[in-house]
């Protein structure tokens, strides 16, 4: 019974110990080599190919968003300027507005670089905090449900 | 035997009540969501399926840990109610966790403006949800009860390390998941206090789901036990 009683601890052990390794393994590892995006200045850093198709992310600059559709049921055109501070890509792409793309908000953006250093984007994903707060009175939340 | 008291005496008497507690304790957290808690300055009512995910991703987690300890239960002591309790807690984290993905998309969509992206907390949660299928499947694999026992509990051990890598894989570079609200590295939660008092009603109604399904199940389970060694 004492030697049954050792090996089961053995087991657990076992069991613990490869949990451990494969979590300390993964975390570490995954953390630094999954990239969801590039920041901008990661990306003129690494010189991204022409053509290539990369995830940017930043904040829309303040004033520089404009959306546009050209049709009513088509895709909305959009173009803004995608900033980390530092350096300022201008994005050009058309397709569905998230509701929550807002100037000096989060956004990330799935394309290529063109030949000019535009970036052209096939798809936009607004990014949002995690703080939630009721609106101030009269102020009507930023969502959007409906687009020009 | 105590277990056997237990689960076929005092957990079938209680068992109504828990499910009446439980449906009710819904209803008034349903009603807090949708009509009490305010709108919010950014997102509008759409944030409101946060009232639903959030509890959902709890559900999944707690879940997750309790077949971990179920798992080391049955190694440590060889008790066949720790079985039973590692397989119902599992089976109800799968259709948590499944939940919990499909809620998290379609609060994605009119947000994000995407049902899916490869992001670490979301491909991080897939893995979690086929893995946890990988553990109901494995559990199929042997007739033999104690060899299937010890098999399914190492896995459940070692599975269970994707929990805190779900939870923390927001804090990572560049990730698009938005960081954890209630429990934040810098102080008090970031919601109005009508908010965090209809989070916490809704956490403690999908707790009461979850207890009131494990008490159907964990009997399922000993009754079937009893079957299959009463054939054998």
């Amino acid at each position: 019974m004492v030697e049954r009683l050792g090996s089961r601890r053995v087991l657990i052990l076992a069991a613990l110990g490869a949990a451990v390794l494969v979590g300390v393994f993964s975390a570490t590892n995954l953390a630094s080599s999954t990239v969801y995006y590039l920041t901008p200045s990661e990306a003129f850093a690494r010189t991204v190919a022409t053509g290539q198709t990369v995830r940017l992310g930043g904040l829309v600059k303040a004033g520089s968003l404009s959306l546009r559709a050209p049709s009513f049921h088509g895709p909305s055109e959009f173009e803004f300027i995608l900033t980390d501070g530092n350096v300022d890509v201008r994005v050009l792409g058309r397709g569905a507005i998230p509701g929550l793309l807002r100037e000096g908000a989060g956004a990330v953006v799935e394309g290529s670089f063109a030949a000019d250093a535009t970036f052209v984007a096939t798809q936009v994903i607004a990014k949002h905090d995690e703080v939630y707060t009721a609106p101030k009175a009269g102020a009507t939340p930023a969502h959007r449900t409906s687009f020009p | 035997m105590i277990e056997t008291t237990f689960w076929r005496g005092s957990v079938p008497r209680v068992r109504p009540l828990l499910g009446i507690v439980a449906a009710a304790s819904f209803v008034v957290a349903s009603y807090m969501a949708l009509v009490w808690a305010p709108t919010d300055a950014v997102q509008g009512d759409v944030y409101r399926i946060l009232y639903v995910h959030v509890p959902l991703a709890w559900l999944a987690y707690l879940a997750f840990v309790i077949v971990f300890l179920a798992s080391i239960g049955w190694l440590w002591t060889k008790r066949p109610v720790f079985d039973a309790i590692a397989v119902a807690s599992a089976e109800i984290g799968v259709l948590f966790t499944g939940l919990f993905l499909v809620a998290g998309s379609i609060w994605a969509k009119p947000t994000w403006g995407v049902w899916w992206t490869w992001e670490p907390r979301l491909v991080t949660t897939a893995i979690m949800f086929v893995m946890y299928v990988g553990y109901l499947l494995l559990r199929s694999l042997s007739p033999d009860f104690s060899r299937r026992a010890t098999r399914a509990a190492i896995f459940g051990i070692v599975a269970v390390i994707d929990v805190p890598i779900v939870h923390l894989s927001v804090l990572w570079a560049n990730s698009l998941h938005q960081l954890p609200t209630v429990l934040r590295a810098s102080g008090s939660p970031a919601l109005d206090s009508a908010m965090l008092l209809t989070l916490m009603v809704s956490l403690a109604a999908y707790t009461l789901i979850y207890v009131y399904f494990m008490s159907a199940r964990i009997s399922l389970e000993l009754a079937r036990q009893e079957r299959s060694w009463a054939t054998t």
